[in-house]
């Protein structure tokens, strides 16, 4: 009996795959027919202690109340680990943000809202912190968060420091405790102007799961696959590299979402991510190829939309600087050309390119023209007040001319003003970069055109790090940062103290940049650390420290047929975070 | 007692290539310039500290072997350390002990990781192989017992032209063919959170994912399995014995079954042994076109961040399983063929 009801349903299945076949000839849509359960979430149920699992009820909606609203969202990585100490990756943060809360949450606009946070005081002189907790905020297991668990959870981060980034942000950290249940009172070393973006990366895990853990061995290998956080959204099921599933928190006690689930699937290839979204496989996709941005802004119920992205990457040019004096005792070879020591040359380098032709070219149009080392996605912190070097060849070649590069030997490149060493300079970049290589090109042209001669060369990540820094084995370099939503951290590569640690790759040294540095750090006053920040970004800026050819857009795009209300009219695009997932809901 | 020594003999050849496997593996990856502890790894919040704390954690810290600290032949190191103390000795005591390492990348047992892709591999891979030898004999016998007439030509200029498709770009065009106009997924092994009623769904599931990487897979693999199929079955059907099968009467079919098949079968063996042991490195370009969580996707990846742990488990894995495939085709041959164990 049972072979023959098994059999009848490979027959339908079969059948119903030749109907799609037919039926699906010219339009794009038709959807894969779902063979769904018409019942709630079997994995809803199994999940333990779900509290109060709001089930739906068939008097509340109206046509079909089994169909669970899932939001299906296609991207091309996916989270290296579920455990926040040691996740690298920016997917892993993405699902940090949906299942797990903070103290204070980042906004789009790039301002601080409050989290588990209900209200907070600050001492006089800026060092003791008093936070109010939410009550009755629980675990996806049930259990309470209380004061404890934050405790447990700011020094848990500061006691493991092979955790890669999160126990920089507890770094003033003098003591955190909880004098009762609701209340957890951090002292700071020193006073910080940044304490919210501090805090806004501490993600809160549960005591009662974690304590076991805190061996550092066992901290970092503790794969965290369920995930028990306190966010809008909990873990159903994680299958490495294929795919998250997550389940809507109906009763999260500030972000409740309208939806009822999200599945993230991972596409190894761009060209089947696009594809899935116009057959309707996804609903929304996280990235694509800039050379898909035509076909999609076309494509039938697709809206594509550009914008900062969240954490906006910087993308540098460059020049080696140092000099006999700022290079590393232990591990310098400091190769790099002398002609780049000379601002002049910087200077005419940067009137050399052609950042609106690279955007055009290598961006498909999809950036705006690179200005200082804070994107402008950092909102209030980028100086757009500084004036730009405009491209100009006659400019650059005027300038070269005057501080006497001439080209002597008449071979079409300059040399020093001694005469020796001609404008040679060796050009590296990550071979994993898809961009550089037509930069390099771009480059290459202009530059040509003030006698400025490149030997250019794609170097994996190792091997570029290997001559990068400390070592100083270079002469410029494609490359870049990511950032975090305090320019701090951007701002100090370009310390003198960061030279021999390999975070600075120019060797650039200014005693008067270092001692802003120090200053922008205490300064409490949100008005006076921006004066100082925008200074740093002029003294870099006039120093010709780094050339920055374009700030790149995120393009996401997704399906108006599926759910509506995704947030597109802020400064930053990012529709996987909870900004969008906890207010988006289903087209009826 | 000679099938013993024949049999013998394999094995201590299989044994030591794989030993020598083992040893390659170890140095090939540590030649390579750079620290893997910092690859992908550039950022300003990561302090000394911890760059210091994960290289202690996986081993880094300690000197490749005795004499080198790095495999970097201008930085020699102290000869007088413990040899127990050095990253090869602990590497080949903690693979004596079964253990492959954990992965850099994810901090998870390389092993958990390995197993995890193995078995979506061999179900890509045994699919696509079990159909296009299926098929690649078939076409072969028909080809080559109706050589030179137009099935022959077709067949035959058809293998050639599907064996001559570059894999990847063939993946993309069934991609879209399949998305747009079938509504076949094109991504992953199952519906994620496909909330099905029963196991009979998830596996229809799983067999809809199935459809296009296997279909190319199919496509690409029946051409050489043909043409191999089809000259060997020529040069058999062109002996004396055939002749003598003709002239006693027996039917086409018999013919071809017991006397031209079996007789094929030898250069087939070989071909298929080589290409089981192979795949196991899964067809990497078919399943990053379709996102097929196998084995090959996971190397891709792992060379991408130099995931030596990883690179290295599944080398060895890929090695052995290359290794086991010809150890099973020679002793296949002993059966099909008892000329091989004589000689």
């Amino acid at each position: 009996m049972f072979r023959k009801i098994a059999l009848l349903l490979v027959a339908l299945v079969v059948l119903s795959w030749g109907v799609a076949a037919c039926a699906g000839a010219p339009t794009p849509q038709a959807p894969p027919p779902e063979t769904e359960a018409p019942q709630p979430a079997a994995t809803e149920a199994a999940q333990p202690a779900a509290t109060e699992a709001p089930q739906p009820t068939p008097t509340e909606v109206p046509p079909e109340p089994e169909e669970p609203a899932v939001v299906r969202i296609g991207w091309g990585g996916s989270p290296d680990t579920l455990n926040p100490g040691t996740a690298i990756l920016f997917e892993a943060y993405d699902l940090f943000e949906l299942v797990y809360d903070s103290m204070f949450d980042l906004q789009l606009d790039g301002t601080y809202t409050p989290g588990l946070t209900e209200s907070w005081e600050v001492s006089e002189d800026g060092t003791l912190w008093t936070f109010k907790i939410r009550q009755g905020v629980k675990f996806h297991d049930g259990e309470p968060l209380t004061a404890e668990d934050i405790v447990f959870s700011y020094n848990f981060y500061q006691s493991h420091e092979d955790f890669p980034y999160l126990p920089v942000y507890t770094e003033y950290f003098e003591s955190v405790e909880a004098p009762d249940d609701s209340t957890v009172v951090i002292t700071l070393s020193e006073a910080i102007p940044n304490m919210e973006s501090q805090l806004v990366f501490l993600y809160m895990l549960p005591e009662h799961i974690w304590a076991q853990y805190d061996d550092p061995t066992a901290a970092v290998e503790f794969e965290n696959d369920d995930m028990i956080g306190s966010g809008p959204f909990k873990m159903v099921e994680y299958k490495q590299g294929e795919f998250v599933h997550l389940a809507a928190v109906k009763d999260h006690f500030l972000t409740p979402p309208k939806i009822d689930e999200v599945v993230f699937q991972t596409f190894d290839n761009q060209d089947a991510l696009v594809q899935a979204l116009v057959t309707g496989q996804v609903d929304m996709i996280t990235e694509m190829p800039n050379t898909a941005v035509p076909t999609l802004r076309n494509a039938q119920n697709v809206q594509l939309v550009t914008g900062a992205p969240l954490a906006p990457e910087l993308n540098d040019i460059i020049p080696n600087q140092t000099t006999p004096e700022t290079c590393p005792e232990e591990d310098g070879v400091c190769s790099g050309h002398l002609a780049l020591r000379d601002r002049n040359v910087r200077l005419a380098l940067a009137h050399a390119t052609d950042k609106q032709k690279i955007i055009d070219v290598v961006l498909l149009g999809l950036g705006t023209p690179g200005l200082t080392l804070i994107p402008d996605g950092l909102g209030v912190w980028y100086n757009d007040t500084i004036q730009d070097y405009a491209f100009d060849i006659d400019e650059a070649n005027r300038i070269l001319d005057e501080a006497g590069y001439a080209d002597t030997d008449g071979d079409g490149v300059r040399q020093m003003p001694d005469g020796t060493n001609p404008l040679d300079f060796r050009l590296y970049w990550n071979n994993d970069s898809a961009t550089n290589p037509r930069i390099a090109e771009l480059l290459a042209e202009t530059w040509g055109q003030i006698g400025v001669k490149l030997q250019p060369q794609a170097l994996d990540p190792d091997a570029l790090t290997s001559v990068c820094c400390p070592t100083f084995d270079f002469d410029i370099i494609l490359w870049g940062w990511g950032s975090d939503p305090d320019p701090g951290f951007l701002l100090s590569v370009h310390l003198t103290d960061e030279i021999p640690t390999g975070n600075s790759e120019t060797g650039y040294s200014n005693p008067e940049y270092d001692a802003l540095y120090a200053q922008q750090a205490t300064e409490l006053d949100p008005d006076k650390r921006r004066e100082i920040v925008w200074k740093m970004q002029e003294i870099l800026h006039r120093d010709v420290v780094y050339i920055i050819p374009f700030y790149s857009e995120a393009v996401q795009a997704y399906r108006t047929d599926r759910f509506k209300g995704w947030i597109t009219d802020q400064p930053k695009v990012w529709f996987q975070d909870p900004t969008s997932l906890t207010v988006i809901e289903p087209v009826q | 007692m000679r099938g013993h020594r024949y049999l013998l003999n394999k094995i201590g050849w299989a044994f030591f290539t794989i030993v020598f496997v083992i040893l390659l593996n170890f140095f090939l990856f540590r030649v390579l310039p750079g620290d893997p502890a910092r690859a992908g790894l550039r950022d300003p919040r990561l302090t000394v500290e911890a760059i210091e704390a994960i290289r202690a954690r996986f081993g880094l810290d300690k000197p490749v072997i005795n004499c080198f600290e790095t495999l970097n032949p201008l930085r020699l190191g102290s000869c007088r350390v413990n040899p127990l103390q050095t990253q090869f000795f602990i590497y080949v005591g903690n693979l004596l002990r079964g253990e492959l390492g954990i992965s850099y990348h994810t901090n998870r047992p390389v092993a958990h990781m390995l197993v995890e892709r193995l078995w979506n591999t061999v179900l890509l891979v045994g699919a696509g192989q079990v159909l296009s030898i299926f098929i690649g004999i078939t076409l072969g016998i028909i080809a080559a017992w109706k050589a030179r007439t137009t099935i022959d030509y077709t067949a035959l200029v058809g293998s050639l032209m599907a064996w001559s498709l570059p894999t990847f770009w063939l993946g993309i065009i069934l991609l879209f063919i399949g998305s747009r106009q079938l509504g076949l997924p094109i991504a992953g092994k199952v519906t994620p959170g496909g909330n099905f009623a029963n196991m009979w769904e998830e596996w229809l599931d799983i067999g809809r994912h199935l459809i296009l990487p296997t279909l190319t897979f199919t496509i690409v693999f029946v051409g050489e399995y043909m043409l191999i199929m089809r000259s060997t079955v020529l040069d058999v059907l062109s002996e004396d014995y055939i002749l003598t099968a003709k002239a006693k009467g027996l039917s086409t079919f018999q013919i071809l079954k017991d006397h031209a098949l079996r007789n094929s079968m030898l250069p087939m063996v070989t071909i298929i042994a080589l290409n089981l042991g192979f795949t196991v490195a899964g067809a990497i370009q078919i399943e990053t076109v379709f996102s097929w969580p196998g084995l090959g996707q996971s190397i891709f990846e792992a060379v991408g961040r130099r995931d030596y742990p990883m690179l290295q488990g599944a080398f060895l894995l890929i090695a052995v399983s290359v290794i086991l495939a010809n150890l099973i085709a020679d002793l296949l041959y002993s059966y099909l063929d008892p000329r091989v164990r004589a000689s």
